[in-house]
């Protein structure tokens, strides 16, 4: 298997920069996901790694070599599209062969024989004689992994596979994904914009926006540090707060004014940079019900405008002075619009954005995120 | 059924719209269909002044025609020739179109205009181009290939210069469709292909005819109606039907021995043959096709 290392990479198309000088490195047997909004580049830069679409600057090896001006097939490479593109006339062994015949250093007993060790790994031995049009969609997104599983590539890129299937579907076929990727060790780059997607299934998660990239860190990191506010709103649904403070500096201690409360912040020593207003970001989790947190803890109030009971829990949204607030309480708790709460934040899991958008401050630092681990699996 | 997709107030306002379309296909379908089978089975003379009624006489007359049976040889063999010659040509052409990324759009007026010009008009300034003494393509032909070409004289050579003619003129309305076909073929499949690095003969074959045939039966339907019936202005205005019948399609035949040997019946007859004929081979491909075709899904 083999690592991807891109340098630099970029591709405009005319005026427009899809791309925007992307350093990304993939270590072999990975599983890395490029996720970000519609447009943020993710799918070019996979169709540029899979020689679909030319890369205007930059360099892009796979293994030890240089591939910009590879063909695709030369790449070792095979990938999945979102609507799958089975040949609609073909069977399932049909579709999985096509591309065989081409490359054709086979002989046709072992791609036969592919065929079938794909098949069974994917449990699809009785779609392989049906046609795209009578395989449901899962059933069809299965055959296509099947195509890319026989040519054993190097790298597997996957391009929003899932996107097409009902929620349910999609859930067990992540599942299934993950199982595989376990089985075969093949160095996986997968493109979805659903973040619950990269979250499940990434070794680390890139996120894009606007053809840069924001941050690449293992999902936990991604979510408990994230580096930009833009990152910091992507991923986690409902999405993190962000309000607006004024920041006051005295000495080591710092504090977040905001019209409607005033926290004074811990670990003031860690800001890397003390701007006098910025964004403040807590997510909805770790804001408690002032009950419900320590009795030294700082709190403020806030008036309930709506409230979604979850299932698991109860969203409430509510605002503090002109902001608009967030905040998961139990299920069941009895709380209903008009109501003014009392609410604690919890203070290891506050963030701190300049107006640039990067985090300046984290309440935890990334080194002692070991030390947040509540469960390892005892040693035998 | 809602208020709201109820097209209309009464059955009769229904049938007053429809009225136009009744009467334009009755006084210039059905009634002259009807007609001209009557005609068929009676004996005229001075354009139809005269008639008798003759029973299949007419049919037994063509059954034993030497002419005739000529004429249907080569009626068959022509649109034979026409239908695959077009299909042939106009799918590599559109194959080429959809694969041009710079330019597309000229290349594709470019091989669609002959399209937009009348058949009369196309075939009078061929027959200038081809003629065998002042024609300036055949003045090169003949260069590069050595050849004598007298197509006035020679038969087969004749039906050839009709032939090419035909197929060229039918090449636009062939080359829409098709291009049009390839492009509702999702991009993903050919990049699917790319991918696997398949060739570009073995995608045209393999994929692109396999997913194209709903319109690929669609014109052969199309075209075989045309070289048997569309062809006529060709074959009036540059050979007659010459050289000595080479190229005397059905369609040209029964119009002289209507028009120019006033035998309506005759004509009649041999209009209902080709009729016969056409309708059957329509049927024929469609029953193939439909077994072959692939209609998504």
């Amino acid at each position: 298997m083999s690592n991807i290392s891109i340098d630099g990479l970029t591709k405009k198309f005319d005026d427009v920069t899809a791309v925007d000088n992307i350093d990304l490195d993939i270590e072999s047997e990975e599983f890395l996901v490029l996720v970000g909004p519609s447009g943020c580049g993710k799918s070019t830069t996979l169709r540029m790694i899979a020689g679909l679409e030319s890369i205007t600057t930059g360099d892009l090896r796979i293994g030890d070599r240089r591939v910009n001006d590879l063909p695709p097939k030369e790449r070792g490479i095979a990938m999945v599209f979102q609507n799958y593109a089975l040949y609609p006339h073909m069977t399932g062994a049909e579709n999985m062969k096509f591309g065989m015949n081409s490359v054709s250093d086979y002989t046709d007993d072992e791609i036969d024989d592919r065929v079938e060790e794909a098949a069974e790994v994917l449990d699809i031995l009785e779609l392989l004689d049906r046609r795209p049009g009578e395989l449901s969609g899962g059933e069809r997104q299965r055959v296509a992994i099947g195509r890319a599983l026989v040519r054993e590539p190097e790298v597997f890129l996957l391009d929003e596979p899932l996107s097409n299937l009902d929620a349910k579907l999609r859930v067990q076929m992540r599942a299934e994904l993950l199982q595989l990727h376990q089985e075969l060790d093949a160095t996986t780059l997968y493109v979805t914009h659903d973040q619950t997607e990269a979250m499940t299934l990434g070794d680390r998660v890139a996120v894009l926006n606007d053809g840069r990239i924001e941050q690449v860190d293992p999902p936990q990191v991604l979510y408990d540090y994230p580096e930009t506010r833009f990152v910091a709103e992507f991923i986690g649904s409902p999405a993190m707060n962000i309000v607006p403070v004024d920041l006051e500096y005295d000495g080591d201690s710092v504090s977040a004014v905001h019209e409607a409360f005033e926290l004074s912040l811990p670990n003031g020593d860690r800001f890397t940079d003390q701007p006098p207003a910025a964004a403040f970001g807590v997510r909805p989790e770790d804001v408690s019900l002032a009950v419900n947190a320590p009795a030294d803890a700082q709190t403020f109030e806030a008036e309930v405008s709506v409230t979604e009971p979850l299932g698991e829990s109860l969203l409430i949204h509510c605002y503090v002075g002109d902001d608009e607030l967030h905040v998961k309480a139990e299920a069941r708790s009895a709380i209903s619009p008009g109501d003014t709460l009392e609410l604690a934040v919890d203070e290891d899991r506050l963030h701190v954005f300049d107006d640039t958008g990067s985090a300046v401050y984290h309440s935890s630092v990334r080194e002692e995120a070991a030390s947040d681990t509540v469960y390892t699996t005892p040693e035998p | 059924m809602p208020e709201f997709t109820k097209p209309f107030d009464s059955k009769w306002q229904a049938a007053v719209l429809l009225l136009p379309t009744f009467v334009v296909l009755i006084a210039f379908l059905y009634y002259p269909g009807l007609e001209t089978f009557r005609l068929s089975l009676q004996q005229t003379i001075l354009l139809g002044a005269q008639k008798s009624f003759v029973g299949l006489e007419n049919y037994r007359t063509l059954a034993t025609s030497a002419a005739y049976h000529k004429s249907f040889a080569i009626s068959v063999a022509f649109a034979a020739v026409v239908v695959v010659g077009t299909l042939a040509v106009s799918l590599f052409v559109s194959y080429l179109l959809f694969q041009v990324d710079v330019g597309a759009s000229t290349y594709l007026i470019a091989a669609i205009w002959p399209y937009a010009l009348p058949t009369a008009v196309a075939a009078s300034v061929l027959l200038f181009l081809l003629h065998p003494s002042l024609g300036i393509i055949t003045h090169y032909l003949e260069l590069l290939t050595g050849l004598s070409l007298d197509w006035f004289t020679n038969g087969p050579q004749a039906f050839v210069i009709v032939a090419v003619v035909a197929i060229w003129k039918q090449l636009g309305y062939n080359i829409i469709f098709m291009v049009a076909a390839l492009n509702n073929i999702p991009g993903t499949l050919t990049e699917s292909a790319q991918l696997d690095g398949v060739g570009h003969l073995k995608m045209l074959y393999k994929v692109y005819v396999p997913l194209m045939s709903p319109t690929l039966v669609f014109l052969v339907i199309i075209d075989t109606i045309y070289a048997f019936f569309a062809t006529f202005p060709l074959v009036d205005l540059m050979t007659s039907g010459g050289p000595d019948g080479a190229t005397n399609l059905l369609i040209f035949k029964l119009y002289r021995d209507a028009f120019e040997f006033s035998n309506l019946g005759l004509a009649s007859a041999e209009s209902v043959v080709l009729f016969a004929v056409v309708a059957i081979l329509m049927y024929v491909q469609l029953r193939i096709s439909e077994s072959r075709a692939h209609y998504g899904g």
